[in-house]
């Protein structure tokens, strides 16, 4: 397999294990349906709009909806969360939520085990993906999922650089719908 | 038998060295401690806040043996695993950062003590007695005159030889000893910044003893170009102090202009309010292209490593003036001046001058000669509009800026005549020059920044050195009941996320009377921002290390006087006794003084190592969502990690439940998140209960400000019974409390760590 570079070259893979490339809204989706116990962490990225002038931070929720998968809300995007009417599962840092992920007897941010897989959306790439290659190396327990719109190498599952945010949008848009037609 | 005698031998000779006769205290445990002596204190620190580490790179390329696959619990050809590896990189980072100080010290000792001999007697005027809190908790030593400054630098060399070594193939195969031995070689950065700097502020006559330090110029704009145009770049006052002598001597120092990027500029101010700040590191890069300085001496640490080629690009004349970068120069130390400086206007040649004198002649005369022979014009508005239409926007300048953003987006607003966008995008950018390398249509991106830059300058306020002894007498009871909220020490550089941080932090925090101390190029941007009516908080904030005050320390090598004022609390305020006595120190930091570091823009191996060893202390720091990328932080889990203390007083183990502080080295991802973070790094479970509702009242109310939706979830655990709550958030808190079912708790007389480890100091050493 030939690498994939990631948007940013700061995060330029240096090893052997790199994320998988998915393009397929479906194929994610079922990833996601397969989790037993999956988990949303959602960054102050979503604090942004789109060009068409919809929050980024409604598609992870309803993302989190569709599928039921609680949130974890990382820096400042609590406020946000709530005043959209959700009260996410956990309020933890990328870098705490990663830390507690990593041990596999913690219980989850709903006290019934750990999550099996971790869905990061929204966080600075270079924070992002040191976080994905904390879990990568130290949680083999649990996989790993990006909803960005560039490639995250130190994940399991990541979308590819897309040139269009408009794609981008679609595929988001898609993964919903094929979330919300059950199996 | 043998390996007694051998122990009494070692010991006799430390206290040879640190003059044990002289009764000033009794020595403590530790004197000049060496690897394993401060281990254990290390082992607790890190039980509660263990390493977490987030690899860099997935292989190690260290010896011939390799690369070697460290994934999936794989060990490579020696037998190290990826955690390990990690701690080992982070030690190496610890290490080049304590060695660049350190050798520092020794170049400037050196260069003193040639100049003044060994016996100068350290003074640093009437309010500091207590010289070098540093030196004497690790050392053992109070120095007296230079030559004992020479004692503890030696000291701190044989200690990194002896760390460096470990960091060989094949040894040590402890993630956790490593980590020891990173926090080993931070804690003697903090003594090889410590001599650096007394010995800067004696040689070179540097302020002391006083708050009111001038008030400086800062930015391109302050800089008089039709002079002839001096830039001093790096970290080592040898160069530029004694490049402002001869100008004095010559009395040119008003026909010249001296200016400086990074700490030299903050150590020439010390010296000369006459000089100019140009900025920190982040601005090296644009002011070179610039062309503006006619002369360029590099010193050492952080100076760019292209600067011989970047300055010949724009006509500037180059010295290195440091063995730490000679640039493949040739030597010309031993040359006749005029000759050199023949060489340098009709050859254009560049050469390394070490002799600090010879340096200085041959920088102005060749400033003289060849200033008014070269342009320096910043480009107009019009003719950068024309330049960005070039741009097509195409993003590849993204893709390699190593903060994230997309200069292109600016530039394409540029050609439509808006600046704003670039205008904003300039405080992020760190200046490393990548964007512009890479640009397939060749946009002078630099030039068109700097005219969006434009010429604005600001107020710096010169660097001061340690802390007076008669401001820790004042501070030190409100400090420790709480009452003072914090102190807050903005450190190292400046570069990420973006500049205009800096300064909203210590506005922040000053103005909620927090003790805001600063050092670097953090303690220059702090002065990048100005106010609705004009001012940079160093002109809206009193100078004084007292509640909302704004204090600059100095320069990278002055972080150890905030760690020195650390120590001063438990040693002055607390009359507890600091010689070889560094556990009972950091234990009562860590537990007592409400101090944390925020070094948000980090970049540097320095920085590392200057952090590192305000964890060792007991000091939390935060830093900027980049600083991943060091690979390693120490964090605690709150919920299920061990809060148990000794209470001292009733010699009783204690279950405190209260994570305070939380973390030791923390990534904040956004400015939002760290406000409240900060501000919940400051509580400390010696807090009255009036100290704790003011810390509380902070925290809650940046929470509220920055984050928004009601109470921080972790509230509860710092709670201990109703007189905890702060009164503007009583009601709520309560009714929070009551709704998760919490309980009161006995606030603890005197919590400490000792006693709850295996540690050769006794309970009583902390009761004061
Ligand atoms: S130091 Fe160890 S892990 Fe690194 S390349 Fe050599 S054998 Fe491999
Ligand atoms: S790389 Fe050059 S052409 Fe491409 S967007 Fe950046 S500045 Fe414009
Ligand atoms: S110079 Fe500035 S804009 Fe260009 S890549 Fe570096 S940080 Fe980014």
């Amino acid at each position: 397999m030939s690498a994939v570079l990631p948007r940013h070259r700061v995060n330029v893979l240096t090893g052997t294990k790199s994320a998988r490339l998915i393009e397929d809204a479906a194929e994610y989706a079922d990833f996601i349906k397969k989790a037993k116990r999956p988990l949303l962490v959602i960054g102050p990225l979503l604090l942004a709009s789109t060009a068409d002038g919809k929050l980024l931070l409604e598609y992870a929720l309803d993302i989190a909806k569709a599928a039921g998968i609680p949130i974890c809300a990382t820096a400042q995007t609590k406020g946000k969360v709530v005043e959209l009417g959700v009260k996410p599962d956990s309020v933890y840092d990328v870098v705490e939520i990663a830390n507690a992920l990593k041990d596999p007897e913690w219980q989850g941010v709903k006290k019934e085990g750990n999550h099996d897989l971790v869905i990061l959306f929204g966080i600075r790439s270079d924070l992002g993906n040191q976080s994905l290659s904390t879990l990568k190396h130290f949680a083999p327990h649990l996989k790993t999922m990006t909803l960005c719109k560039h490639y995250f190498p130190h994940a399991n599952y990541s979308l590819p650089n897309f040139k269009k945010d408009a794609k981008w949008q679609e595929f988001l848009e898609s993964l919903i719908a094929n979330l919300k037609k059950g199996d | 038998m043998a390996e007694l005698k051998e122990i009494t031998r070692k010991l006799e000779e430390i206290h040879r060295k640190i003059k044990a006769e002289i009764p000033w205290e009794p020595v403590g445990p530790t004197p000049m401690p060496e690897i394993p002596d401060l281990r254990q204190w290390d082992m607790r620190l890190l039980k509660t806040y263990a390493p977490f580490y987030a690899p860099f790179c997935d292989l190690c390329c260290f010896c011939t043996y390799g690369k070697c696959d460290l994934t999936e619990g794989r060990r490579g050809a020696c037998g190290i695993d990826i955690a390990t590896q990690q701690a080992r990189f982070v030690l190496l980072a610890c290490l080049m950062g304590c060695s660049a100080h350190a050798a520092h010290g020794g170049h400037i000792l050196e260069f003193l003590i040639e100049r003044h001999g060994p016996d100068k007697k350290i003074d640093l005027g009437t309010f500091i007695e207590l010289e070098a809190p540093n030196i004497r908790t690790v050392v053992g030593l109070k120095p007296e005159t230079l030559g004992d400054l020479q004692i503890a630098l030696e000291y701190v060399f044989k200690e990194i030889a002896h760390l460096l070594d470990s960091c060989h193939t094949g040894q040590e195969g402890s993630a956790l000893d490593y980590e020891s031995k990173a926090l080993h070689a931070s804690m003697l950065d903090h003594v090889g910044m410590e001599v650096a700097d007394i010995a800067q502020i004696v040689g070179f006559n540097y302020p002391t003893s006083v708050a009111d330090t001038p008030l400086v110029d800062m930015g391109w704009g302050a800089i008089d170009k039709s002079k002839p145009v001096i830039l001093v770049s790096g970290h080592n006052p040898a160069t530029s102090t004694v490049l402002i002598d001869y100008l004095r001597e010559h009395n040119l120092e008003d026909q010249v202009e001296v200016c400086g990027l990074c700490c030299t500029a903050l150590e020439t101010t010390r010296y000369s309010d006459k000089a100019k700040i140009v900025g920190p590191l982040s601005r090296a890069l644009f002011f070179m292209r610039a062309g503006i300085a006619d002369v360029i001496m590099t010193d050492e640490q952080c100076i760019r490593t292209d600067t011989p080629q970047e300055a010949a690009k724009v006509g500037s004349a180059v010295i290195a003036c440091l063995d730490k970068a000679m640039y493949g120069l040739e030597d010309a130390t031993d040359w006749d001046p005029d000759e050199i400086v023949r060489r340098m206007v009709d050859n254009k040649e560049q050469f390394a001058i070490l002799d600090s004198p010879k340096a200085a002649e041959v920088a102005v005369k060749v400033a003289m000669e060849i200033a008014p022979k070269r342009k320096k014009e910043w480009l107009s508005e019009e003719e950068a509009i024309e330049l960005a239409k070039k741009c097509t926007n195409c993003g590849i300048c993204e893709q390699v800026c190593p903060n994230l953003f997309s200069i292109g987006d600016g530039i394409t607003e540029v050609a439509k005549g808006n600046f704003d966008l670039i205008r904003q995008q300039f405080l992020q950018c760190i200046g490393c020059g990548k964007c512009e390398q890479e640009c397939p249509r060749d946009v002078p991106i630099f030039r068109l920044m700097q005219v969006a830059a434009g010429n604005e300058t600001w107020k710096c306020r010169a660097g001061r050195g340690p802390v007076m002894d008669t401001e820790i007498r004042n501070v030190g009871a409100p400090i420790t009941l709480g009452t003072i909220p914090g102190i807050i020490a903005l450190v190292g550089c400046s570069n990420y996320p973006d500049i205009d941080d800096i300064a909203d932090m210590v506005d922040e925090f000053a103005k909620r009377k927090y003790i805001v101390v600063l050092t670097g190029c953090a303690a220059m941007v702090a002065g990048m921002k100005k106010d609705k009516d004009g001012l940079t908080v160093y002109e809206k904030y009193p100078p004084d290390f007292d509640a909302g005050g704004v204090v600059n320390i100095g320069s990278c090598v002055s972080n150890a006087h905030i760690s020195g004022a650390a120590i001063k609390i438990a040693n002055i305020f607390a009359a507890l006794p600091l010689r070889g006595n560094y556990e009972v120190m950091a234990d009562y930091v860590l537990n007592r003084v409400g101090a944390c570091g925020v070094a948000w823009g980090a970049m540097s191996q320095k920085a590392a190592s200057i952090g590192t060893g305000f964890n060792r202390l007991g000091v939390p720091v935060v830093l900027g969502p980049h600083s991943s990328k060091y690979r390693r932080l120490y964090l605690s889990r709150k919920e299920e990690d061990d809060w148990r203390v000794m209470d001292a007083r009733k010699r009783e183990i204690v279950d405190t439940v209260e994570p305070a502080p939380e973390h030791l080295a923390y990534v904040c991802e956004t400015k939002e998140k760290a406000m409240p973070m900060i501000a919940k790094l400051c509580i400390r479970r010696n807090d009255t209960p009036q100290g704790r509702a003011v810390k509380l009242n902070h925290y809650i109310s940046l929470y509220k400000k920055y984050i928004g939706a009601g109470l921080p979830e972790d509230i509860h655990l710092f709670v201990r019974r109703d007189p905890d709550i702060p009164l503007v958030y009583k009601k709520e808190v309560r009714a929070h409390l009551q709704e998760i079912g919490w309980q009161p708790r006995e606030p603890i007389g005197l919590p400490t760590l000792i006693g709850t480890y295996a540690t050769k100091v006794p309970l009583d050493a902390v009761i004061h």
